[in-house]
């Protein structure tokens, strides 16, 4: 009997199965590299309508974060200020640079100015802000080093595996209360060990790992 | 950090490509990206044209970053290269506001204290804003009366607001004109009636218990002497004040204070349903049920109704009798009180042949209880029922203790037969309506809508564009009262604010700026209004003050009257029992119908709020419209199927459950017609049917379209609240009249567990001696539970539990719309409810027990009990439902793929499954003649809701809440929302210290909230001194479905009921327990054999005591 099926196909269940393996591995690589958050978030740094820059602001003249963003110690939400607080200072500082054209129309005329949002966890995950300030956890956290930023850009890939890199391990970010604005501020490693076990434990820090924490 | 590790093993820097902004279409608001954008420079357009601009490919020059992403994107944008974005989310916005309201904090909730008016009284809220949004009503707890419950018509009210059918603009006959010409047509109108003193202009107001709208009736009725007044209110809830006054001499109002009584008798009054100021009689009555130990006393409840209510359900002795007899009831336990000081009354009691026992005994023991008695007649009984209540009342001495009676502002004179009189004859030219819906509720042989076209004029100021607005000359778009400023009075006389907690939402106008501007005060806004009225009724001295301490608070110090003495003279008990004429006996093929108030759209004026026409009704469970309801013995003279349409032949093949239909009859009275399905109601009066009033409107919105079957047709002036010589015919049509709960007996199952109160003092720990897990010896489970096997996963703070008062829930469905609106939990329309998809996460089940005609009922509320081993965590294939550690079973909606294997898997069936995104999609429409349409629901997922109907349902939402889509499964989550807000407040409060634990009474489940009988109460079961783990310590707690050794958070206290011996129905147990014991069950209260096992006696549970 001559051969039904070409030599080739021999090897074909097998070629077939490396190639799906190579083909797969290399597609799981792909999205677990481009599509997760660390790659797909980290680094935007959309422009904003009006070029305001932390560097100049909560780095150089070192206004308090809080200064603007009022609502962080009180609410879920750390809010963007209204843009008569911008002119609390710049009615007299900068009065009539034109980069500023914006935020003056804006503060006469009632236009809010449409700040690109560069930090947003989805709709089923509900953090709150304040609960993670006063309990020592500082901004440059999870926002990186703002107070040197030109331009926000997202620091930090804000994945729920990162949220919980720190809710299992508080004691390596927690830090004084008083300390939490103080984005410079360098703690050795054997400080925030030593320092960090002891607020956990004072404090009572439950860092939730619960699935009710955060999505309700 | 992780994002420092990947890269280097790739060796790619952190971020590859700056990627541009998504490249989408230029539309909307321009925004420039630089200045040189803005300016069009020549320089910025060459740059932008070329598609590589000079320098892009190599990145020599050291420029910033912005030109260079400026250059980039402009040319991305150009070429239109789409997806290079990578998965990125689209770009979104931030508009902060440009100057911050003072005190406002994005996220955080504002409470403002308002008041609901709810016809003469009101009812103080403190309501929930966000955003200035409001978003849930809860009571007051300053107002000592409530102790901060409501009732469910104020729940739901809060839907009324974002109802998108509302009248949302001014109309002259039906077209459309601005307010500014509305206004002055108005003007024009009143104008006429200056010259002769208001002569043929008419009032129309439903009954309010506002004093600014008092005082303002009084500057126009001084303006207009001739104008004459007319209250009208389908449901005439003030017939106690009216009668009182009558009968005292002196306008006055009774207060009844339940939980001074000790004994009750209730003359069909719904005191706990749908008379006024239900939530405070709840919290009174219940009151005087709470039962801590065997020495506790328990007040009795005796109640003679036709109609079978929740005040009848929670009636120690119940005797049904028709509503035309309950006078002749009255008489005859007046005269055995009064013992021969009435003669008169025998002419009255003669008209009721039947249980004389009943009502003897009944009469000694109110007797015996002397000044704690509290006798009280319902609205719906004739003027003499109520004079006896109160002679009872006066010569027992309970008056000054269960009722007093407190100085009333004096009733409107004329009523709507005047109005219709004067309107049919042609002296009234202008009728000025206020609210009410006369078109609609009006009794049908005035013809109210033809008197109404006679007018010249109608100016209406109405909520809906209705059935009035149909010949409404001028009709101007009414305020919801959360929208405007008021007052009002509640029920004991005190005075509330109501102050608005958002801008009119389409243009709505409160009946007082209607006032003001026929008065032509200087300012008629309501707020001037207000302050007016309140400069007249506080001490000199700093208004101001006095003003912003009355609105924060919303209820004004001492500010109710004191009683006053009253008594009810001999004189006109005699006058009204001669002028009472004894209703001619029902029987044979004539029936007595009884028009009631619905627990649900009220008298139609909830009719489009689909939380309540999807709330059943506390006792038929019906949802969405109503039905004749018959008992099974007039049931059985019509012929009408018992099994409610049931082929007994479906039986055969298999074909169980499939209730085809009820049986559809002509109801006719007084030549009068009106057709619609019969329902079988156990425990109803015989040769009764009950129709409740509120549905089968012609001119309503989307939600009640096709609702029901209209009462006010049948309806008329001489006999409003029941009717005699109806008669019925078998039109030989069926219907599908959908319920709820349609398996109404728990057949000997102890999940509900009741006892006597002597039984209960024989053996206090009977509830847990009752089912498989009390005889049973429970070997303990065999795998380690994982709060003991990791001790690490229970949290030391909180532990959550919740416990369930049965003795005092009364089944009046508060709790069930207070978690609607609190957790964005959809409705789905009739049709769905057919096939048990309601989205409810805590129902009442109602289960009646014992004679099919003369049952008892009992009501237990049934959320998610939260069990530690839970059934449903452990057969989720994806993880989504898992436990926490402070004891909750929590739900991740975003895991859930709805394979449905948990919900199979409760025991309790308190999951409930999202089938069809109820959210987005329509409901089911139904059609003016009652079918309905299968809507666009079944479209798919393109059907959607109209924009305005979408948005005004995104407003209501509770933003803390997920709003969840089709495919997943949701379920009560002992309000995890206001867990975590409390436990993050408390965190907040404690910063750098330990003080972790939130104290009891910080914060509560919006269902334990909103309770007016304290039935429900949550807490933190490892705080030995919270109220809940004091309840489940007591002997009364008990687990539904405890041998199933799940363990719930949820426990339940076993009802006592206090019967009297020498009445002639009393039970030795309860019905259900007789059922119990019959299913050869032993009795809870011996001793069950050789005592190998004795009671299951287990202290309150504490939370997994260990493998074995």
């Amino acid at each position: 009997m001559s051969d039904i099926f070409p030599r080739w196909t021999n090897r074909l269940p097998l070629k077939v199965a490396i190639g799906l393996i190579l083909i797969g591995g290399a597609v799981t690589a792909g999205i677990t590299y481009y599509c997760t958050p660390k790659y797909t978030r980290v680094g935007y740094q959309p422009i904003q309508p009006v070029n305001f820059s932390h560097e100049i602001h909560a780095g150089q003249l070192g206004v308090d974060c809080r200064y603007c963003h009022d609502g962080v110690e009180k609410s879920w939400y750390s809010n963007i200020p209204s843009s008569t607080t911008c002119m609390n200072c710049h009615n007299q500082v900068l009065k009539d640079d034109p980069r500023l054209a914006l935020v003056r129309e804006s503060a006469q005329s009632g236009k809010p100015i449409p700040w690109v949002q560069v930090h947003k966890v989805p709709d089923y995950v509900y953090f709150n802000h304040s609960v993670h300030v006063n309990r020592g956890v500082s901004c440059v956290e999870c926002h990186g080093q703002v107070n040197h930023m030109d331009e926000v850009r997202h620091e930090k890939p804000l994945s729920m595996s990162f949220c919980l890199d720190c809710h299992r391990n508080p004691e390596n970010h927690l830090r004084n209360p008083q300390d939490v604005y103080n984005l410079d501020l360098q703690i050795s490693p054997e400080t925030q060990e030593k320092n960090g076990k002891k607020f956990v434990h004072e404090w009572k820090v439950n860092a939730s790992q619960n699935c009710s924490a955060c999505h309700r | 950090m992780e994002g420092e590790r990947l890269p280097k093993l790739f060796r790619l820097s952190p971020m590859k490509t700056i990627p541009p902004p998504c490249p989408e279409p230029e539309v909307g608001p321009k925004y420039w990206r630089s200045l040189d954008q803005l300016a069009e420079t020549p320089e910025f357009n060459e740059w932008v044209e070329r598609e590589f601009p000079a320098g892009a490919s190599e990145f020599t020059d050291p420029v910033s970053r912005r030109n260079f992403v400026k250059i980039m994107s402009a040319s991305f944008l150009l070429m239109g290269v789409a997806g290079l974005t990578g998965c990125r989310r689209p770009e979104e916005h931030i508009l902060p506001f440009t100057r911050l309201p003072e005190g406002y904090v994005h996220g955080v909730a504002q409470f403002y204290a308002t008041a609901r008016p709810s016809r003469g009284s009101a009812i103080p809220l403190l309501v929930k804003s966000n955003d200035g949004r409001p978003s849930k009503i809860e009571g007051n707890p300053q107002f000592s009366g409530g102790r901060g419950g409501t009732d469910g018509y104020t729940q739901a009210s809060i839907l009324n607001l974002y109802d998108p059918d509302r009248a949302m603009r001014c109309a002259r006959n039906g077209n459309q004109v601005s307010r500014e010409e509305a206004f002055q047509e108005l003007q024009s109108v009143v104008a006429q009636f200056s010259v002769n003193g208001g002569q043929g202009l008419s009032f129309l107001l439903e009954p309010s218990s506002s004093p600014s709208r008092a005082r303002l009736q009084a500057v126009i009725a001084a303006k207009f002497p001739q104008a004459t007044w007319h209250s009208f209110d389908p449901v005439d809830l003030d017939v106690h004040a009216q009668i009182a006054s009558n009968a005292a001499g002196q306008p006055v109002m009774p207060v009844f204070h339940f939980d001074k009584a000790r004994r009750i008798l209730s003359l069909d009054c719904d005191f706990l349903g749908t008379e006024q100021d239900s939530f405070v009689a709840i919290k009174g009555f219940s009151r005087g049920r709470k039962i801590e130990n065997a020495g506790n006393e328990l007040n009795r409840l005796y109640s003679v109704e036709a109609l079978f209510t929740i005040t009848g359900g929670a009636a120690d002795h119940r005797l049904p009798v028709l509503p035309s007899q309950v006078a002749g009831v009255a008489a005859r336990v007046a005269m055995e009180i009064l013992k021969g000081q009435s003669p008169g009354l025998q002419k009255v009691a003669d008209g009721y042949k039947g249980e004389e026992k009943w009502i003897t005994e009944c009469a000694k023991d109110l007797l015996a209880a002397g000044k704690n008695v509290l006798v009280v007649a319902g609205q719906r009984q004739p003027e003499v029922v109520h004079l006896i209540a109160h002679t009872i009342n006066q010569a027992l001495g309970s008056v000054g203790e269960t009722v007093t009676f407190i100085p009333a502002p004096a009733p409107l004179k004329g009523n709507l037969q005047d109005l219709a009189k004067t309107l049919s004859s042609g002296q009234t030219k202008a009728v000025v309506i206020l609210g009410a819906n006369p078109a609609y509720s009006a009794p049908a042989n005035l013809d109210f809508a033809v008197q109404l076209k006679k007018a010249s004029h109608v100016v209406r100021l109405g909520y809906y564009e209705d059935e009035t607005f149909a010949v409404t000359t001028l009709h101007f778009p009414e305020a919801h009262f959360l929208e405007t400023w008021g007052d009002g009075r509640t029920g004991d006389g005190t005075l509330v604010s109501i102050q608005p907690l958002i801008e009119p939402l389409f243009g709505g106008i409160s009946d007082l700026e209607i006032l003001a501007r026929i008065a032509g005060m200087n300012s008629f806004r309501p707020y001037d209004v207000v302050r007016d009225t309140l400069k007249g009724l506080v001490p000199e001295g700093d208004f101001e003050a006095s003003w912003k301490k009355f609105i924060h608070d919303g209820v004004l110090e001492n500010s109710a009257p004191k009683p006053v003495a009253v008594q009810i003279s001999a004189e006109k008990l005699n006058n009204a029992v001669a002028q009472f004429a004894p209703p001619q006996s029902a029987g044979g093929d004539q029936y007595e119908i009884v028009f009631h108030r619905d627990y649900s759209v009220d008298d139609g004026r909830y009719n489009n709020n689909g939380w309540l026409q999807e709330t059943p009704d506390p006792i038929t469970k019906i949802v969405w419209e109503n039905a004749f309801l018959v008992s099974p013995k007039t049931a059985q003279a019509l012929s009408l199927s018992l099994a409610a349409g049931r082929d007994p032949e479906d039986y055969k093949n298999n074909d169980i459950g499939v209730v085809k239909g009820h049986d559809v009859v002509e109801l006719e009275i007084g030549g009068r017609k009106i057709t619609g399905p019969v329902w079988i109601q156990p425990g109803l009066a015989d040769q009764t049917i009950a129709l409740a009033l509120g549905y089968g409107r012609t001119r309503t919105g989307r939600v009640g379209a096709g609702a029901g079957y209209n009462a006010y047709l049948l309806r008329t002036s001489e006999s409003p609240h029941f009717a005699v010589g109806a008669k019925v015919t078998k039109t030989g049509k069926i219907v599908r009249v959908v319920s709820t709960q349609e398996h109404g007996a728990m057949e000997g199952r102890p999940i509900i567990r009741e006892a006597n109160l002597e039984q209960y003092r024989k053996k206090t720990d009977f509830a847990r001696n009752m089912d498989i897990d009390a005889h049973a010896p429970n070997a303990g489970p065999i795998y380690k539970h994982p709060y003991d096997s990791n001790p690490e996963l229970k949290s030391k703070v909180h532990q959550w539990g919740m416990a369930v008062d049965l003795s005092s829930c009364v089944g009046c469905n508060a709790c069930v719309i207070a978690c609607q609106a609190e957790n964005n939990v959809p409705i789905v329309g009739k049709d769905q409810v057919n096939r048990g998809r309601e989205m409810h996460w805590l129902r009442i089940d109602r289960y009646f027990a014992g004679d099919v005609n003369r049952p008892q009922i009992a009501h237990q509320p049934m959320m998610c009990q939260h069990c530690e081993n839970a059934p449903c965590e452990s057969v989720c294939p994806v993880n989504a439902t898992v436990h926490d550690e402070e004891g909750l079973n929590i739900m991740a909606y975003n895991r859930c793929v709805g394979t449905r294997y948990c919900s199979n898997n409760c025991a309790w069936k308190v999951r409930r499954f999202n089938f069809f995104d109820y959210n987005k999609r329509p409901n089911a429409y139904a059609k003016m003649d009652g079918s309905l349409m299968p809507g666009p629901l079944y479209k798919g997922p393109l059907a959607k809701r109209e924009p305005l109907e979408y948005d005004l349902i995104k407003m209501a939402k509770n933003p803390d809440v997920t709003v969840r889509m089709r495919g997943v499964m949701e379920k009560c989550t002992f309000c995890i929302q206001r867990i975590e807000g409390a436990k993050i407040s408390q965190k907040v409060k404690a910063g750098a210290s330990g003080d972790v634990q939130v104290p009891e009474g910080t914060f509560t489940t919006a269902c334990a909230q909103v309770c007016p009988a304290e039935a429900i109460v949550f807490g933190n079961i490892l705080d030995e001194n919270s109220q809940v783990q004091q309840l489940k310590k007591r002997d009364r707690n008990y687990e539904v479905l405890g041998f199933l050794d799940t363990k719930p958070r949820t426990t339940y206290l076993a009802r006592i009921r206090n019967p009297n011996h020498a009445m002639p129905d009393f039970t030795e147990s309860p019905l259900t327990m007789e059922e119990y014991i019959k299913g050869h069950n032993p009795s809870p209260f011996e001793a069950h054999g050789s005592g190998a096992h004795g009671t299951s006696a287990q202290p309150a549970r504490a939370p997994s005591k260990g493998g074995h």
